[in-house]
């Protein structure tokens, strides 16, 4: 690991940003490193790059409440200080929440965050029983078989789904919580969960709510 | 009034790209109280548009002004738009989400001859009538301006006004203009004839066809609308703080304008014309500028851009003082438009020590004698000279543009280009190490000759399409194959661009028959369809070949007459003739007057950041 001191940014992803890409939300963040000037570490090479690495990226629609990113800096500035200057420079709906330093040995983001918190809001009044024994019925299946591009990707349910997904319904939304497990080869996505258990297509506003490292067993933030 | 964010939303989950439609980018202003909205607007798409600087140009200088929100629409994409229809959505602005058609003003920017559809696919879109003789009292006013306004005639219907010329100080006396209007609660009418008052603006609706066919000016309208030039480009501020991009969109990058104009005096190019004289900024303005850009920003790249960049007089030191400043930082500086007898070893040297970006070249022709006729004052071994000092200092990559159809061309001239395509390559070879060849590719774009107006060449017919493309097959026969990547224009599109480009009043219904049709988006290749614009023709009664290529008399009438771009008849016409005799016409920054009257016309004069002419 090269030198430099290795600063841990949380960051929201939400309102109409969460229409953003993957690739968006970084190069927005580095252009905020810029504005901010911040002294940012550059990787060596024909084409220097500034030195930032993100956890497991978010699809297009899709909201976070906590998603993270890695940036070097070459000289100590304090966390909250890089913080402030990130905030004002930094679009409301992708605002800095925390920042704080991690140790160069410390895994990389996308290597330690293995567990996902979701939050969906369905619409359509769906009854939160129905959609629960849904759940369980599917869980109870063992498996579940997702086309993605093409081609047939199989999830093995109790070990993608680590806790059993909660239903609520607050008015006439109907809320699911969930864990999932994310993997070497993607993740189960909330939406595709919760299409294959009541059969039919959904609107949803989907959120992931929280990023965990599963410390053998034990579930805690990467901050 | 509430904003359409509700009804928006729901669409994105089902659409390609949806950061186009959002808003909340980095440097976007919300007004959402201003009393007076306008909205500027790109016919094309959010990631073409977003790379126009006139349009952040405009932004800026509207944002100067009390109570005045300026606000950014694009075309939605043809998913975007059938679902807005589905749903009843009509067109919104990006920075409040309200509807265009709620805003006084909307300004559009007309790019080129084939976003002409797109315009009158967002007035639809918008709920504005497409044409201005349509509107009523409430509807925005429609103003138009940009480079294919230089010929304003086929689109005249559908706007109420169009600005020939600079935008800056126009646009701050026209918005004046109508709040002053809309202050004593003037007509529609009365409001068009007081911006009809105001420096280069033209009301078509103000100028009728007279027995010969050719426009006539109403009483109290002068016979010609007058070119507006900003005579000192430094007395503006320009742009620092632009709204930056979260999609990927084509120049995706911070950019300063170093110099406005070119005299280099190229026959063909519309550009060189209508922007006369050279207007060059200062080397401190512009340094401050890229510094304050780059901070606000947070770009990765900055570009100087010019028609003709390495012109500028104090470029070298601009460059040298702005690699200083950003000396080990990830930021590039890039140069687009070079020319090949401006880009000197030392400039190489100096862009070769940043981030190296791509470099691009237009010899235009392939063999002197062309080159002469169309005034493109290069020669080959210029050409080759500028490429080994290229190679030499690290390039890898060379853009070659050329022209096919031009007036004079023989099959000799095209067989040409690959000649010289191909010592040109001979020539980056040997500048290169042998272990980094392999990597050498030379990417040759070859477009069509589309005549245009307010060009020496503006009364040449074009080649009809299938003479175009036995010429562009020869060319292809005559190209080196191996570090070759050749491309050309679709001599479809071109056909199109020079019926619309040398057309008069009577295409508005063609362009209104095939955007009915579903033509939009004509520039794109996967959406542009020859036959709809064929049938539209057709049932227009135009005769579209003719239009094409048909040269026009020495003495007619051209549609574009009442429009002064300040470049004087005569001297267009002597500069025809010296390209048939292979004649070439010095650059007045350099040398001599040319008498192309320009700068007496519009009491404006050459700007050279030194002082003094260059040479």
């Amino acid at each position: 690991m090269a030198e430099g001191f290795r600063l841990r940014v949380c960051h929201r992803k939400s309102g109409r940003l969460r229409f953003l890409s993957h690739l968006e939300v970084v190069r927005a963040c580095e252009r905020a490193a810029r504005r901010a000037a911040l002294p940012y570490a550059v990787s060596r090479g024909f084409t220097p790059r500034m030195r930032m690495s993100f956890g497991p990226a978010l699809p297009v629609g899709t909201a976070g409440e906590r998603e993270y990113y890695d940036l070097t800096l070459t000289r100590y500035l304090p966390a909250a200080e890089v913080c402030a200057s990130l905030t004002a420079v930094t679009a409301e709906d992708l605002a800095p929440l925390q920042c704080g330093y991690v140790t160069a040995r410390e895994p990389s983001l996308a290597a330690a965050l293995t567990i996902a918190m979701y939050e969906l809001s369905l619409e359509g009044g769906i009854p939160p029983e129905e959609l629960q024994g849904s759940l369980h019925g599917l869980m109870g299946d063992g498996t579940i078989s997702v086309e993605h591009k093409g081609k047939q990707k199989v999830y093995d349910l109790a070990e993608a789904l680590p806790k059993e997904p909660e239903v609520t319904s607050a008015g006439d939304r109907t809320l699911v919580r969930l864990a999932v497990k994310m993997g070497e080869h993607g993740s189960l996505r909330p939406e595709v969960l919760i299409r294959s258990a009541l059969g039919r297509d959904i609107r949803a506003v989907v959120t992931r709510t929280d990023l965990l490292i599963d410390d053998e067993g034990v579930w805690r933030r990467p901050l | 009034m509430s904003d359409l964010w509700e009804r928006v939303q729901p669409l994105l989950a089902r659409v390609e790209r949806p950061s186009r439609y959002i808003d909340r980018e980095w440097g976007a202003v919300h007004r959402p109280d201003a009393a007076y909205r306008v909205a500027l607007m790109y016919p094309d798409t959010y990631e073409v548009g977003m790379a126009n600087q006139a349009l952040q140009v405009l932004a800026d200088r509207l944002a100067g002004l009390d109570d005045v929100a300026c606000e950014r629409v694009f075309v939605p994409w043809t998913d975007m738009s059938a679902a807005m229809r589905a749903a009843g959505v009509p067109l919104y602005t990006l920075e409040s989400c309200l509807p265009v058609a709620g805003c006084q003003m909307l300004g559009i920017t007309i790019p080129h001859e084939l976003t002409y559809t797109n315009i009158l696919e967002a007035l639809d879109l918008a709920g504005i009538p497409l044409r201005a003789e349509e509107r009523s009292e409430g509807d925005p006013l429609v103003i138009g301006g940009g480079p294919s306004a230089h010929n304003p005639e086929p689109l005249a219907p559908f706007f109420d006004a169009i600005l020939i010329g600079d935008g800056e100080e126009a646009v701050l006396e026209m918005v004046a203009a109508h709040r002053a209007a809309r202050e004593r609660s003037a007509t529609r009418a009365e409001t068009l004839r007081d911006l009809a008052g105001i420096e280069g603006v033209y009301v078509p609706s103000l100028y009728v066809a007279g027995p010969d066919g050719a426009l006539v000016a109403s009483a109290g309208t002068p016979e010609r609308i007058t070119r507006r030039v900003l005579r000192d480009l430094d007395a503006v501020s320009s742009p620092v703080c632009p709204v930056v991009p979260y999609a990927d969109v084509v120049h995706d990058r911070a950019t300063i304008e170093v110099l406005r104009g070119c005299s280099r005096g190229c026959r063909f190019c519309q550009a060189g014309m209508v922007y006369r004289p050279v207007r060059e900024r200062q080397a401190d303005a512009i340094v401050r500028d890229a510094i304050a850009t780059l901070f606000c920003t947070g770009y990765e790249e900055i570009s100087l851009t010019s028609l003709s960049t390495a012109d500028h007089s104090q470029l070298e030191e601009v460059l040298r003082r702005l690699f200083r400043r950003f000396e080990d930082a990830d930021v590039a500086i890039s140069v687009p438009s070079l020319r090949v007898d401006s880009f000197t070893l030392s400039l190489a040297r100096l862009l070769g020590g940043g981030k190296r970006s791509g470099l691009t070249f237009a010899p235009e022709a392939g063999s002197q004698r062309l080159r002469d006729a169309i005034n493109k004052n290069v020669t080959e071994d210029e050409l080759l000279e500028t490429v080994a000092a290229a190679f030499g200092a690290g390039w890898r990559r060379l853009k070659l543009y050329f022209m096919v159809g031009l007036p004079t061309e023989t099959d000799e001239d095209v067989v040409a280009i690959g000649g010289l395509v191909s010592r040109v390559l001979a020539v980056a070879r040997e500048a290169t190490p042998p272990a980094e060849r392999g990597g050498l590719r030379v990417a040759v774009s070859a477009s069509t000759f589309v005549p245009k107006a307010h060009t020496p060449f503006q009364w040449e017919g074009q080649l009809p399409a299938g003479e175009v493309r036995r010429r562009q097959s020869l060319l292809r026969d005559a190209m080196p194959r191996r570090g070759v990547e050749l491309s050309w224009h679709d001599a479809e599109t071109s056909f199109l661009e020079a019926v619309l480009a040398r057309g008069d009043r009577s295409l508005a219904d063609a362009i209104e028959a095939a955007w009915r049709a579903g033509a939009v988006f004509d520039a794109w290749s996967e959406r542009f369809e020859l036959s709809r614009w064929t049938a539209a023709f057709e049932s227009t009664g135009i005769d579209a070949g003719a239009r094409a290529h048909d040269p026009f008399a020495e003495d007619e009438t051209l549609p574009w007459s009442h429009i002064d771009s300040g470049l004087a008849r005569s001297f267009l016409l002597a500069e025809r003739h010296r390209a048939y005799e292979g004649i070439i016409t010095e650059d007045c920054t350099f040398g001599d007057c040319t008498g192309c009257g320009v700068c007496p016309a519009l009491s404006a004069d050459v700007v050279v950041a030194g002082g003094g002419r260059r040479g």
